[in-house]
């Protein structure tokens, strides 16, 4: 056994890169279902969406690129859906700008096509992309046509029957940033402290963990962290939805549930890697100290 | 078999590339390397002009100038940073990045103390009065917070007093630190599971004809 041990920490990495590859790929290829449990921070998102009123307005900011749409992508998604079944209006915007708005773009015509009835402009709107975050939603707090003169295709935002009565973004319901980076803690820093609106993230696993203390605080109504965050989302739309139910369970194309698979497979070689390669150093330590 | 399209075998096989230097580095990685730099940043400067430069700069000024003659400020002010290319008068660009730091700092310094600060620190400030389920776990939140602080205190020799209680910090820090790595796991994690669900389903099975 110690010498298998010896073994195992001069282990080429190459074969955990191999291993890490097979236990991602075998439940893509032979899914499995395993559970998700719901944590409060996701229920409190939920129940609070749950509660607006048909033609309350929403903002929701695709403030992520496609290097982290795996976890990003379910969670705007699934939002979305559950605005448009809710007959809830969304303002949709991307502040993030290495590919923001054409994620935003293909969200929303993926998640429109579920929605025929949802019209552009009176249900929905894009009003684009725009580069510097703070100052954006500083103005966002005056005027909304300052900051977005236009729509994403370059209509003036009066033509809309959605932005009539909107004047800032004080006059929303709830902002739900799908973030990446800083510009997700901007919306709860700026956006809720200085204006006061409603603010749910659906950060990346890694920033995940800083945002617990906003929650704390009370500086956020929830948080949807990582593809585990929109897997419970996920769950918690298809167990109140009956309709979406069916399509979560249909569709073919990805959501954070199947990728959760993964994940948990993942994990388990993980602990068990962490664990060997602890009693594997702790006997090199022990067997230096004899000698 | 399926018809695959362009874009899927192309992004397909730059994946692979990205992959390929999980072996060793070789010439397609730094290819699919220096081709992601390029197109990102072409991309970005592409739709900063399109979004950002066009409808909130151009536009206003040639359609009506009367009204939004102002903007000529921002406008000189965003030229002026690239002077700095001319070495002789270089130095115009230190007024515009000095403003644009002014302007950041007042906008900054607002959201840190305003959306940060006070509200963290008032979140520490927590009833101990009564005993209640939740006493304990703002004692040990309050334990934690106080802990950590006196560690990172460099000012003053630690004497028998603060260095066990740097010692209990070092604990809460790193059980910080293993929650982070956990979800940094999870998060790399999930770009792994998305790049092969789109190879298994998007590229592979449609190649050979499963879906």
């Amino acid at each position: 056994m110690p010498g298998l041990l010896h073994r195992f920490l001069a282990l080429d990495r190459r074969w955990i890169f191999l291993l890490v590859l097979l236990s991602v790929a075998g439940p893509i290829i032979f899914p499995v279902g395993l559970p998700v449990t719901v944590t409060e921070s996701t229920q409190k998102s939920f129940d609070y969406i749950e509660a607006l009123k048909p033609g309350d307005i929403v903002w929701l900011s695709f403030d992520y690129g496609p290097s982290s749409a795996p976890e990003n992508d379910p969670m705007a998604e699934a939002f979305l859906r559950q605005c448009l079944l809710k007959k809830v209006r969304v303002v949709v915007t991307a502040l993030y700008p290495l590919g923001g708005l054409g994620l935003a773009n293909q969200c929303l015509a993926r998640i429109t096509a579920e929605y025929p009835d949802a019209k552009y402009g009176v249900d929905y709107i894009n009003l684009g992309y725009k580069d510097g975050a703070t100052a954006v939603m500083r103005r966002l707090g005056d005027d909304i046509s300052a900051a977005f003169p236009t729509d994403v295709s370059g209509r003036p935002l009066s033509e809309f029957p959605i932005m009539r009565g909107l004047k800032s973004i004080r006059d929303v319901k709830l902002v739900f940033t799908a973030a990446t980076g800083l510009i997700g803690e901007y919306w709860i820093t700026q956006v809720h402290s200085q204006i006061g609106t409603p603010v749910i993230i659906g950060p990346t696993a890694v920033s995940a963990p800083k945002y617990y203390a906003f929650i704390n605080s009370g500086q956020l109504v929830g948080m949807l962290g990582g593809m585990k965050g929109a897997a419970e989302y996920e769950l918690l739309l298809s167990r109140g939805h009956p309709e979406l139910a069916s399509l979560y369970r249909s569709t073919k194309g990805f959501t954070a549930t199947k990728g959760m698979d993964g994940q948990t497979v993942l994990h388990g070689f993980i602990l068990l890697f962490i664990v060997l390669g602890n009693i594997a150093f702790f006997q090199e330590r022990a067997k230096k100290a004899r000698a | 078999m399926h018809f695959v399209g362009f874009g899927t075998w192309l992004a397909a096989l730059l994946t692979l590339f990205a992959f390929s230097f999980l072996y060793k580095d070789n010439p397609f990685f730094r290819f699919a390397e220096s081709l992601f730099a390029g197109v990102s940043l072409g991309y970005y400067v592409g739709i900063t002009l399109n979004q950002t430069l066009l409808p909130n700069l151009v536009d206003p000024m040639v359609q009506d100038f009367g009204h939004n003659w102002d903007l000529v400020v921002p406008g000189l002010l965003g030229l002026m940073l690239y002077v700095r290319a001319v070495p002789k008068i270089g130095w115009v660009s230190r007024y515009a990045l000095a403003i644009f730091v002014a302007y950041y700092i007042g906008v900054d310094f607002t959201r840190r103390i305003q959306g940060e600060v006070l509200p963290q620190i008032a979140r520490t400030m927590l009833p101990l009065s009564s005993l209640q389920a939740t006493t304990l776990v703002s004692l040990i939140f309050i334990v934690g917070v106080y802990s950590v602080l006196v560690y990172f205190f460099f000012s003053k020799e630690q004497n028998a007093v603060t260095k066990p209680l740097a010692r209990l910090g070092i604990w809460f820090l790193m059980i910080s630190f293993g929650a982070a790595f956990g979800f940094t796991v999870m998060g790399r994690v999930a770009l792994l599971i998305g790049r092969l669900n789109f190879l298994i389903l998007n590229w592979i099975y449609p190649t050979i004809g499963l879906q």
